[in-house]
């Protein structure tokens, strides 16, 4: 008798752990079907990626984000914040994502799940058109870098004159100082990150952007942890605009080719 | 460590499986102890030599492990300044590993800052019953020490026994500002002559840093009154500084804090000019270049001056400033942010300035050298050297700055 009762409590505690571990945490997808709208966070202070006027907001993340909604039959609502409050605004649902030039960080993976890398925006190097045989750090032993002074590239580069006896690094007050000193033959390459670097070459096409990016700062749109299926939907999404070439219009139109 | 930790298990079966008769005996300690007694026969014995022998090598196995690292704060240093105003806000509260804390301040010292700021948490050190757990305060000033730095200790955040139940940890009213006093006394008793500058509170002009308690100039000078005859008495020649005040334009009546240079005079109008012996302050630059011209409605590395002025005239400025906290961001994003060459320039301007035109500021401390961890917020680009000891660029020119 008592080992029968032993054996349906047993039995009743399975069946509710097994319901329990099926019933899924409330997911943002449904709603965000429903309604038709999905409403991203962003700080508009960042050109190219987001910026605001009159007429509203705009930039690369603000059409990245449009293709998105158009691609899953939604529109978007922008949700602007400063960049200090992205993460509050997206734990507190206020918005559903974040698309706002969000760096990968594994610290908030807790809390947070990222999307495929849809920019890199780590360091790059940039050569002159008729500087032959640079094409990464490894080849500039014997040649002249220029930095922007303090920032990323300076520190990569002070790391590299260690490895390469006759590197000579030259640091510059700006990206585009640094830049200009390569198109004025004071330098052979400028170590910069990818968004400078582009943003001057797209005035500045005689110097050629390398292949290969020296360091990995990816850039991917931002859900909370528990909308599985959002997240699924966006990487789908980001999938069919890489295949389509949407995302690298995108990304040229603001950025260059 | 792996051959400790098993020792006696291995020391167990080992002895164990070279008597079948003996293995059932695993569950069994008396049975064991009983066969290895003197009237046990002599075959049994003869059965354990070759455990015993075994036994004997895995002891020796465990004295063949590295010895822990021996971390002394080795010949007293020098530190090597062109600038002996420049200091650093260390932040050595968190760091666990000694020789983090003996490679930072090693660190602190080739870069020529002859001065640390360090935050000695209350909370973390003083149990209920009075006992105080000196060993990590003890390893950090016994470093500083060594590497020639003065140190400005900051004491704050309550212990939970002396602060009321669901409070925050920084939360401090007045029914525990005696209990603090006589940590500050033990502080200041302990560390004499080697630490002499206490810095009482951080930034009390803002209700976040007594756990969201409204506040007022009253509590801070309360807090003076009690604490400050209490250190004097356990050590009078420390010198204790007030203030640390955060530069804020927020009114009175906000639920935030109230305006530094309001609440200075508010302090002064309450009598706290007795109770400390100099001013410790913040003053950040934000995206001002230091010699920007100071406003009481803006907020720069000089309303130091504005300050200064309250000082004056509250008949109080035979007391020096001593900045414990300044410095530009060079975060990519932050709007209160500049780029990475202007934080480099701007710091050096700073350091040129305050050298030149303000004689009553004894260190300018920057904010901040190192933390433990990254952040992974805008935090971590006001930092001189990162988690993982890479020196960045404005380190290399503050070194070369100081001379070095």
């Amino acid at each position: 008798m008592f080992r029968s009762f032993i054996l349906k409590l047993f039995g009743l505690i399975c069946l509710g752990l097994l319901f329990a571990s099926c019933q899924s945490e409330p997911e943002s997808w449904q709603r965000i079907e429903a309604t038709g709208i999905l409403r991203v966070g962003l700080d508009p202070t960042y050109p190219p990626f987001e910026a605001a006027n009159n007429e509203g907001v705009l930039g690369l993340d603000v059409d990245l984000a449009k293709a998105i909604t158009a691609d899953l039959g939604l529109e978007s609502e922008f949700v602007l914040f400063g960049y200090d409050g992205l993460y509050d605004a997206l734990g507190t649902e206020q918005v559903d994502v974040l698309i706002s030039g969000m760096v990968v960080v594994p610290e908030r993976t807790r809390d947070f799940a990222f999307s495929e890398p849809y920019f890199n925006a780590g360091q790059i190097l940039v050569t002159g058109g008729d500087t032959a045989g640079i094409q990464q750090m490894s080849d500039l032993n014997g040649r002249i870098l220029a930095v922007e002074l303090g920032a990323q590239g300076h520190v990569e580069a002070t790391t590299w004159s260690r490895r390469l006896a006759n590197l000579i690094v030259i640091p510059y007050n700006t990206p585009d100082e640094a830049l200009t000193a390569v198109l004025n033959h004071e330098a052979d390459a400028a170590l910069v990150d990818s968004i400078s670097g582009r943003l001057f070459l797209m005035n500045e096409p005689g110097l050629v952007r390398g292949e290969t990016a020296v360091s990995v700062e990816p850039f991917a749109i931002v859900t909370r942890k528990e909308d599985e299926l959002l997240l699924e939907k966006i990487n789908e999404s980001l999938d069919n605009l890489q295949a389509s070439g949407q995302l690298e219009q995108i990304i040229s139109k603001w950025l260059g080719p | 460590m792996l051959t400790t930790r098993w020792t006696p298990f291995l020391t167990y079966f080992v002895l164990f499986s070279f008597n079948p008769l003996h293995l059932g005996g695993f569950a069994s300690h008396s049975s064991f102890f009983k066969r290895l007694s003197p009237h046990s026969s002599r075959s049994s014995l003869l059965t354990f030599l070759p455990a015993l022998r075994l036994l004997t090598f895995v002891f020796i196995l465990t004295l063949l492990q590295p010895a822990p690292i021996l971390i002394t704060p080795g010949p007293p240093q020098t530190v090597q300044t062109l600038h002996p105003i420049v200091g650093v806000h260390t932040r050595l509260t968190d760091e666990v590993e000694e020789w983090k804390i003996q490679r930072t301040l090693q660190l602190v010292r080739e870069m020529g800052a002859g001065w640390i700021v360090e935050f000695f948490p209350w909370a973390y050190y003083h149990a209920e019953d009075g006992g105080i757990a000196w060993e990590h305060p003890d390893l950090v000033v016994n470093h500083a020490q060594a590497q020639g730095l003065k140190i400005i200790a900051r004491l704050g955040l309550t212990p939970g026994w002396a602060r009321p139940k669901d409070t925050p940890l920084n939360y401090l009213d007045e029914t525990a500002y005696d209990d603090f006093a006589v940590f500050a006394a033990a502080f200041a008793e302990r560390y004499q002559g080697k630490v002499d500058y206490l810095i009482i509170g951080n930034e009390p002009n803002l209700n976040y840093e007594w756990g969201y308690r409204l506040t007022t100039p009253q509590d801070y000078v309360s807090l003076l009154e009690m604490v400050y005859p209490a250190v004097k008495a356990a050590n009078p020649e420390m010198m204790v500084l007030g203030g640390a005040l955060a530069p804020t334009l927020e009114p009175a009546g906000s639920p935030w804090g109230l305006n530094d240079l309001e609440y200075l005079a508010g302090m002064y109008e309450l009598g706290a000019a007795a109770y400390f012996d100099g001013l410790a302050a913040h003053s950040y630059g934000l995206t001002f270049p230091p010699d920007f011209e100071p406003a009481p409605d803006v907020l720069n590395f000089r309303r130091i001056e504005l300050l200064r002025q309250v000082m004056e005239s509250y008949g109080d400025s035979h007391k020096s400033i001593y900045i414990t906290e300044t410095g530009w961001n060079d975060h990519p994003r932050w709007t209160q942010a500049v780029r990475p060459g202007q934080r480099i320039q701007y710091t050096l301007d700073a350091l040129d300035f305050a050298e030149a035109n303000w004689p009553y500021v004894e260190v300018v401390g920057i904010w901040a050298f190192r933390l433990p961890a990254p952040t992974k917020s805008h935090m971590d680009y006001y930092t001189l050297v990162t988690p993982e000891f890479v020196a960045k660029p404005i380190y290399a020119e503050l070194k070369a700055y100081t001379g070095n």
